[in-house]
Order: structure tokens, then C-alpha cells, then sequence
């Protein structure tokens, strides 16, 4: 009969739910914070620690490097401007004007300047009046009289001039490069046009990725070259004046949302301002072009630091469910010692108090017995007394013996209960001990329709335990069976055993078809004086003794049982009781040491 | 025929006046004492067959007072009376030279039965003497 499993109330199932799932709620809950706050705060403070350490690091480089191609750049211009110049005034100062005023020489000159690249469009030889020595180029100029143009005077004061772009008589944008000669009063000029075409290449020539672009402006902030995207040459220049502040520099320029010559927002900007001519070198890329790597590097770290977290997070969990898991294991069994400690210790000192309580009034009732003697001797010598009252008064001394004799009954229990003594061991084969006990117990079973089944498993081999006090408890629970079937005839105790290899033991059962114990009265069933019986039918000890036997012994005992059905006891011995075993069985209370048929059995139900 | 002299001691003056008349009553010639210096002093006045010696007793108890009585008459015949109902106790006295114990409350017939046997043994053994 398994009852366990239905309705039963071990009464040592583990007690991990007194403590409630509330309670390792917010242990978990507890648990988790700590986790998280030791191990995510100092992961999140290094993590973004070095994020922004990188962030402004790669900013820094980024920026470095994006003003050493501005200042790169303006070099590449300026050194093509200052090479253009050379060549010019390597022609005026190596070649007399009689001979440049030659179309023919000035054609050949024209084109060795231009045989590594078209860098000139045009080139002129003018005389200190503004006219036309010669002319080689597209344009129908030879004619034309510059004595009133800005570059005219400037190059016959300056001797070297570079002109920002202009339109002249062309009326096209471009620029010039014009060098003098003097020979004594007289001054020649030789001018040169700077293709723009060439040049605007020239000037665009950084690789700054999409959506960057560059330009030339003057100091005026007129556009010197066109720009990839915003305006166009001789325009206004896209930035202002204002935001150019120093010499060279870089900057994060803001555009205006409404302004809808930016394409883009925020652009990083660097410039720098061209020594001869003043014009001002502007190379600019939207900003998250230009930081779209350090942006990205940065976005992974980001990504493995959120993921660092979502791991420790996980972990965390697993790991705290894992410990509370661990902790309620711990409890359910801690709960369980201090129960068994908790019994042991009631069970100790009601031994102390029974075995007072027992000698205090074992003395009145010596007494009394000695009183009732007395008057049955006085009785004896008074032959005048009617017969009656002689009767009448017999009878009452009788009854007076008889309840003290049930009075001495319960008071030996109480002093068998406080008893402690050792256990004599050796060797039982359970089987054929059982055998023996129920062999003994049979004939009173019978006799009011009671059949035992049993279900030994066979090999259970021999093990050292106390035979006496083994017996003891086997009549105990074999005799609570019986009186259970009271008022519920003919019913069966079935008596099991098998062999607990995980615990290295063996396992009795005892079980009946009785009238159950209810729910209330489980819990308290190895209590001491604690009885469902009628009065004056137990003392409620005798469970109370068997558990603290097979305590002794170094085993467990577990109840379960259902109203109606009947009830299951469960022994656990091992096969190899401890040192420490014995010793306890100094400390728990038995039943003296007796025989089976002297006993008649401790019938009491607890 | 000499009647059979006991000694009974116990500090249940009920107990023991109560047992002293019902044991009179059945032909013993009963001493009845309170305590055990008292039960010592009187072993040195008078001799007894057999002697009812209670256990827990205030002062002298039972072992200690069985002691003495041992040591000044070896042959006197000891049954214990006590309320413990321990084996150990018992066995002790035993130990000690005690005929028997018997637990109390005990039926005075059983008591009676068990001095009779004491008073058995001590007249073989007096015999024997």
C-alpha cells in the first residue's frame, strides 16, 4: 500500500514551505540586485569608461588628420602656383622681349609650359602701356589694352602677381599669373592664364570619401573654384566669413536646417589661408562621413558592452535560481534536523518531568495500596459487620486496588519512557525476525478477523541492530494496527521490506487497512502522551518510544495515512549504524528489555 | 516460634506505618524507621532478619544506608523498595548485596512474598553460619 504518494503527512517530509515561496522570492530578488550591482556597476563605469576615452581619442585623430590634409593640400597648391610663377619669370628673364614679341617663339615657349600638363590656357607678352606685344591663345585678345585693369597695376608695382578669378575681356572666370622685366625705364609683362579646368582639379584632388568637397575663396568670400556641391565660381562661398577666424584651423560647422544649399547638417571643416595669392584653402565633409569608422568602432564596443551585460544579466539569473534552488535544499533539510532536534529535545524533557512525575506518585499510590490492605484487615476482624456493607465496602477496596494498579501501569510507562540505557547489538536477519514477530501476533489477529501479508524482499542481508528493542517497536506498530481495525473487521496488516541501496539500507513497512488518522492528528503522533485512544486504553507513549528506538538505531521513521483507508509506517535502518548511533541511544528513550510474550504487548495508539 | 524481625525503612510515615501494621497483623515483628541514619544506628542496637529499605530518602538514601548495613551485618537480608523503577537502580543494590527490589506501588502480598523468601535464604544462611 503506498499512502505516501496520495494524502499522507510524512511526518518528516521536509518543511521548506513554512518558510514560503515569498521568502525566496525576495531572497532571489535580493540575490539578483547584489549579482547585478557587483558585477554590472564596475562593468558599465569601465565600459563606458573606455568608450568615451576611445570616442574622444579616435575624434582627436580623426580631426589631426583631417587638418594635416588641409595643410597638405594648400602646400600641393601652393607649390603649383609658386612652379607656374617660376616658369613664367624663368621666360621673361631668360628671353629678350624682341624675341618673345615673335609669335613664332612665344607658340614654342607656350607649348614647352604646357608639355607636362595643360596648366596655361593663354600667354601674352604686354608692354608697360597695356597693350599686346604678343599673344598665344583661344582668345581674340591681341588688341585689347590692359592699362586700366586692377591686375595691370598691381604686377607693374608688385612685379609678381597672382589675381583671384576674374571674368576681363574673355568673360569667363579664370586667373592670371603675370611676372615683369625691366630694362631700364621700360617694363614688359609677361601674363599667363591659369587653366581653371586644370586647376579646379588640382584644388579638388583630396580624397575626402562622398560628401566631401573643397574650395578656394578670397578674402572677400568670393569662390575661387567651383565646389563639389554648394555654389558655383565667383559665387558667395558656402560658409561664412566669420567662422574662419584664424590663420588655419579646424572646426564642426552647423548648418542652417532651413538653408537648403547644405546637404548636409553638421560638417567637419578644416582650412587654412594660401600665403600669395590670400585665398583661403575650405576642404569639409559631413561629420558622420568623416567619423563613420571611429562611429562604428565605437558602436561595436557599445554592442559588446550591451551584450557583456545581457550575458552577466542571464547568468546572473541562472546563477541565483541555481543558489536558491541550492539554499531551499539546505533549508528543507536544516528544517528537518531541527525538527528531529526539536522532538529529541521535547522528548527528553518529557522524559525528565515523567520519570519525577512517575516516582512522586508512585509513593501516594504505595500508600494507598497499603490503605486499602489495611481496611480489608479491619474488615476481616470485625465479624459483627453486616454483610452487606462488608460486601458493599470488598468491592469498593477492590476497585480502589484495580485503579491503582491502572495508576502503576501508567506511571511504569511514564518511568519506561524516561528510562535510557544501552543497546545490546548484533546480528538480525530481518526477514526471519519479522517472521518470528508476526508468528507471535497471529493468533490474537485471527482472532477478530485480521490476516497479515507480507512482501519481504529475499537476500536482504544480516545487519547489527537490537533485536530487543527492534521487537518492541515491530509489537508496538503490529498491536497499533490491530486496535486500528476496531469497529472495521476483517482487514489486513501487510508487512514489506526492501533493500534502500541509495541510502544503504533497509526499508520496513507496516501498513493497515484501518480507520486512518486524520490530518490534524499526524502531525502529532510520535508526541508523547499524545493518544486517539479512549481513556484509560493508552498512555500515548508508546510512538512516542518507538520513534526515539529507531532514532537510536540510527534509522527514520515516516507516517501516512488517509481517513478510511489506513495508515502506512515506514522504518529506515541502515546497515551500518554509526559509532555515534550508540552513543545517541544513550540519549533517546526505549522500552525495557523483554521478551515478546511477556510483554503482551504495548498496545498503546499514539 | 521466633517471629521473623524487619526492619523497615522509608520516609513515607504513611507507607511504612501502614505496612508496619499489616505486616504485624501477618506475624512479623516490624521496626519501623524514617530515615537511613537511623536505620544504621538501629542495626547496631538490635538484630533483624530482614530489612525494607526504601531508595530515595532524604539525607541517607537507600545505596548509601544499604552500605553501611552491609558492613555491619553482612548476612542481614536487604529488600529494596523504590519508586523509580529503574533496573539500574535495582541492580546496583543488588550489586550491593541486596536480596531483591521490588517497585512501588507494590501489592503487599508480593511484598510479603518476597521477605518470606528473604527470610528463607537468611535462616539456610544463618544455618550455614
Amino acid at each position: 500500500m503506498e499512502l505516501e504518494q496520495e494524502a499522507g503527512v510524512p511526518i518528516n517530509q521536509p518543511h521548506a514551505k513554512k518558510r514560503g515561496e515569498e521568502h525566496y522570492s525576495k531572497l532571489y530578488r535580493k540575490f539578483i540586485f547584489l549579482t547585478l550591482i557587483c558585477s554590472l556597476v564596475p562593468l558599465f563605469l569601465v565600459g563606458w569608461g573606455i568608450y568615451a576615452y576611445y570616442s574622444g581619442f579616435s575624434k582627436i585623430r580623426i580631426m589631426n588628420y583631417f587638418e594635416n590634409q588641409v595643410e597638405h593640400h594648400r602646400e600641393i597648391i601652393e607649390l603649383f602656383l609658386r612652379e607656374r610663377t617660376s616658369d613664367l619669370q624663368l621666360v621673361i628673364l631668360t628671353h629678350s622681349p624682341d624675341y618673345l614679341q615673335n609669335p613664332g617663339n612665344l607658340r614654342r615657349i607656350f607649348s614647352i609650359m604646357n608639355q607636362g600638363s595643360s596648366f596655361f590656357t593663354d600667354l601674352g607678352l604686354i608692354d608697360d602701356k597695356g597693350n599686346h606685344l604678343a599673344y598665344i591663345g583661344p582668345y581674340d585678345l591681341m588688341d585689347k589694352n590692359y592699362s586700366q585693369a586692377f591686375w595691370f597695376k598691381e604686377v607693374m608695382n608688385k612685379g609678381i602677381y597672382i589675381s583671384d578669378m576674374f571674368t576681363g575681356f574673355r568673360k569667363a572666370p579664370h586667373f592670371i599669373i603675370a611676372v615683369t622685366r625691366i630694362e631700364g625705364n621700360r617694363k614688359w609683362i609677361l601674363r599667363a592664364s591659369v587653366d581653371t579646368e586644370y586647376f579646379r582639379s588640382l584644388v579638388e584632388n583630396v580624397k575626402i570619401g562622398a560628401s566631401g568637397e573643397v574650395y578656394l575663396s578670397n578674402q572677400e568670400g568670393i569662390l575661387q573654384t567651383t565646389p563639389r556641391f554648394s555654389g558655383k565660381i565667383m559665387g558667395k562661398a558656402p560658409l561664412p566669413i566669420e567662422f574662419f577666424s584664424k590663420e588655419s584651423g579646424i572646426g564642426i560647422y552647423e548648418a542652417d536646417n532651413n538653408n537648403p544649399s547644405h546637404r548636409f547638417p553638421r560638417q567637419l571643416v578644416g582650412y587654412t589661408w594660401l600665403k600669395n595669392p590670400r585665398w583661403k584653402l575650405v576642404v569639409k565633409q559631413d561629420y558622420a562621413e568623416a567619423f563613420r569608422d571611429a562611429n562604428q568602432a565605437n558602436r561595436a564596443a557599445l554592442i559588446s558592452l550591451h551584450l557583456s551585460l545581457l550575458i552577466i544579466l542571464v547568468i546572473s539569473v541562472i546563477s541565483t535560481r541555481y543558489m536558491i534552488n541550492i539554499i531551499k535544499k539546505q533549508d528543507s533539510v536544516s528544517d528537518l534536523l531541527n525538527k528531529q532536534l526539536v522532538q529529541a529535545g521535547k522528548m527528553a524533557s518529557l522524559g525528565e518531568l515523567s520519570a519525577g512525575v512517575a516516582h512522586e506518585i508512585n509513593n501516594p499510590l504505595a500508600i494507598i495500596l497499603t490503605e486499602c490492605q489495611v481496611m480489608k484487615d479491619t474488615i476481616d476482624d470485625a465479624p459483627s459487620l453486616n454483610n452487606e456493607v462488608r460486601t458493599e465496602l470488598t468491592a469498593s477496596l477492590s476497585q480502589t486496588e484495580s485503579q491503582v494498579h491502572r495508576c502503576s501501569l501508567i506511571t511504569q510507562s511514564l518511568l519506561k519512557f524516561s528510562r535510557r540505557s544501552k543497546s545490546q547489538r548484533e546480528m538480525v536477519n530481518l526477514n526471519a525476525f519479522l517472521e518470528e514477530v508476526i508468528g507471535h501476533m497471529e493468533g490474537k489477529a485471527k482472532g477478530i478477523g485480521i490476516q497479515f501479508a507480507l512482501d519481504l524482499e529475499k537476500d536482504i542481508p544480516s545487519f547489527p541492530s537490537d533485536p530487543s528493542l527492534l521487537q518492541q517497536v515491530l509489537l508496538n506498530l503490529i498491536n497499533n494496527a490491530i486496535d486500528a481495525h476496531e469497529g472495521k473487521p476483517y482487514g489486513t496488516i501487510s508487512i514489506g521490506t526492501r533493500t534502500d541501496s541509495s541510502r544503504h539500507g533497509v526499508e520496513i513497512t507496516v501498513s493497515d487497512t484501518g480507520s486512518g488518522i486524520s490530518p490534524e492528528n499526524i502531525e502529532k503522533i510520535f508526541d508523547p502522551f499524545f493518544t486517539t485512544k479512549a481513556v484509560g486504553k493508552g498512555t500515548g507513549l508508546g510512538l512516542s518510544i518507538t520513534y526515539s528506538t529507531i532514532k537510536g538505531l540510527g534509522g527514520d521513521i515516516s507516517v501516512s495515512s488517509i481517513i478510511g483507508k489506513g495508515t502506512q509506517f515506514k522504518i529506515f535502518l541502515p546497515f551500518r549504524p554509526s559509532d555515534n548511533d550508540q552513543e545517541n541511544q544513550e540519549n533517546v528513550i526505549i522500552q525495557p528489555q523483554s521478551s515478546i510474550l511477556k510483554s503482551g504487548a504495548n498496545n498503546e495508539k499514539t | 516460634m521466633k517471629k521473623p524481625r524487619i526492619l523497615l525503612v522509608d520516609d513515607e510515615m504513611a507507607f511504612a506505618d501502614n505496612l508496619m501494621k499489616i505486616l504485624s497483623k501477618r506475624g512479623y515483628d516490624v521496626i519501623v524507621v524514617y530515615n537511613g541514619a537511623d536505620a544504621v544506628s538501629m542495626i547496631g542496637e538490635k538484630e533483624f532478619d530482614v530489612i525494607i529499605l526504601d531508595m530515595k530518602m532524604p539525607g541517607m538514601n537507600g545505596i548509601a544506608t544499604l552500605k553501611e548495613i552491609k558492613k555491619k551485618t553482612p548476612f542481614v537480608e536487604v529488600v529494596i523498595l523504590t519508586g523509580h523503577g529503574s533496573v539500574e537502580s535495582g541492580i546496583e543494590g543488588m550489586q550491593l548485596g541486596a536480596f531483591d527490589f521490588l517497585m512501588k506501588p507494590v501489592k503487599v502480598d508480593d511484598l510479603q512474598e518476597k521477605v518470606s523468601e528473604a527470610y528463607r535464604r537468611k535462616l539456610v544462611q544463618g544455618k550455614r553460619g
